[in-house]
């Protein structure tokens, strides 16, 4: 370590090449020394770190090539750590200097904790000022209380024919809004995509595996008997309470996005107890794709005609049935299952490509 | 009536209250993982029992107190097992733990395999 040079004193595109290469940290000086964390017994434990350190390198390199391990997963570290801990122990000097930091981080958290306090106690003060000065919940002199909920309020129903007037409202005159809602999310997935997704593994898969195994992964509660039993009793009532708030969105509280929350995190629960084995026979990432690649085209195909009759004061023909049944108000029923499996999808996507980089 | 009934809802609700400020006392005031876990499961599970009980006697017989006889036992049906899940990762993660056995049971409750919380 002594033998190399300072970050600051290298250029900058010399600093980013050896930093691709992996023989520089150029956080080095700017983060918090982990030394005094560890206890100094610890280094007894190190060799065998190294050992298990070695395999796991060999696997690494039979499959990424020997440039991707990290230079602090090397067996020197052990070395590097037991230095650090000899200085920890050691002379005057040192101790002084720790002695001085710890004192300073003691102020530091004393002032911190003192304006934590005063911050929040300021956040109450004004949210209870600002509540006092509200007015009264209800009441008709309400300055929200003006034409344009009066109008909807008057016309609504025959309009949309949805007796849920937010569903009315986000799924019949802003549906627009609600599709550019929906993309974003679908752009989100995607990017989230980009960044997180692991891409599948040509020949040494058993490398690989081996990798994997003994990846913190290996940690991971799985088959757990008490999960599996409650997942069993709540899965399929959490699909059903999904499916619900879908279908009777725009009859009473409810709609595409909060039944596609609530049918995401069923799916989730449902591969965090059985595991992606089973969860891929009836959801894999090509059913995924196709969901939402389906439900966004009719959307936008769906909410593109009923605006083209409509500023065209064409008839749609699109019947909306009685306000009240539950296959009534034209296309909002077919929407909301668009908007829900939109949903559904990107939440299920979101956890799969954290947890494993991938469906 | 309307008396005793507002009177029993405000003991429940109370109540229900003081566990969950307990139980965020412990969560705050707890270091190590499995203490916290069991601060914070009295607050998921008693604390939401006293507070729902509370307000289902303020409705009588209603729907509103089905839904939220509901909401109770899906918060006990839910929160004990992540509860338990969690203190499961924590036990198997930590190598500073000392001496936890940790007994892995496969579907049918037999034991698959034993290994040791610490390293």
């Amino acid at each position: 370590m002594s033998k190399r040079k300072s970050p600051q004193e290298l250029g900058g595109y010399l600093k980013f090449k050896r930093w691709l290469a992996g023989d520089l940290d150029l956080l080095e000086d700017v983060t918090e020394d982990a030394g005094p964390a560890v206890a100094p017994e610890s280094a007894d434990r190190l060799p065998a770190r190294d050992s298990a350190l070695e395999s796991r390198r060999r696997a690494s390199e039979e499959v990424y090539g020997p440039e991707v391990w990290p230079q602090s997963h090397t067996p020197g570290y052990a070395q590097a750590w037991r230095d650090r801990i000899a200085l920890q122990k050691g002379t005057g000097d040192a101790q002084a200097v720790l002695q001085a930091q710890e004192k300073s981080l003691r102020f530091f958290r004393a002032v911190y904790k003192i304006m934590a306090v005063l911050l929040c106690g300021a956040i109450i003060l004004v949210f209870l000022w600002t509540t006092v000065h509200l007015p009264p919940f209800g009441s008709p002199d309400n300055p929200a209380n003006n034409e344009v909920p009066a109008r909807y309020i008057r016309h609504g129903v025959e309009e949309t024919g949805a007796t849920n007037f937010v569903t009315g409202m986000i799924l019949d005159y802003r549906a627009f809004d609600t599709f550019g809602e929906s993309c974003v999310l679908f752009i989100a997935s995607c990017c989230v995509q980009v960044l997180l997704r692991v891409d599948a593994c040509d020949g040494k898969s058993a490398a690989r595996t081996r990798i994997q195994q003994e990846n913190d992964r290996l940690f991971e509660p799985k088959n757990d008997g008490i999960l599996q039993q409650t997942a069993r009793l709540l899965v399929p009532l959490i699909l059903i309470f999904g499916v619900y708030i879908i279908l009777n969105g725009h009859l009473s509280p409810g709609g595409g996005f909060s039944g596609g929350a609530v049918l995401g995190s069923g799916l989730i629960l449902y591969l965090n107890a059985f595991g992606f084995a089973k969860t891929e026979r009836f959801f894999n990432e090509r059913i995924y794709r196709r969901i939402t690649l389906c439900a966004l085209t009719f959307y936008c195909l769906a909410k593109s005609y009923s605006f083209f009759t409509g500023a065209n004061h064409l008839e749609s023909g699109i019947p909306l049935g009685t306000p009240g049944a539950i296959l009534s108000s034209g296309l909002i029923l077919p929407l909301n299952i668009c908007v829900g499996l939109v949903v559904m999808g990107t939440m299920y996507s979101f956890y799969t490509l954290f947890r494993k980089g991938g469906m | 009536m309307e008396w005793v009934r507002y009177f029993l809802a405000g003991i429940l609700l109370l109540l229900g209250l003081f566990l969950e400020i307990l139980a965020v006392f412990g969560v705050n005031k707890f270091r190590k993982a499995l203490n916290r876990i069991h601060a914070a499961a009295i607050g998921d599970t008693l604390g939401i029992l006293f507070v729902f009980l509370g307000c289902m006697v303020l409705r009588g017989f209603s729907m509103d107190s089905l839904k939220l006889f509901l909401v109770i036992a899906f918060f006990w049906l839910a929160s004990p097992v992540s509860g338990h899940m969690i203190s499961r990762l924590e036990a198997m993660t930590n190598e500073n733990l000392g001496e936890i056995a940790v007994v892995h049971l496969d579907n049918e409750g037999k034991q698959e395999e034993k290994d040791h919380g610490s390293v």
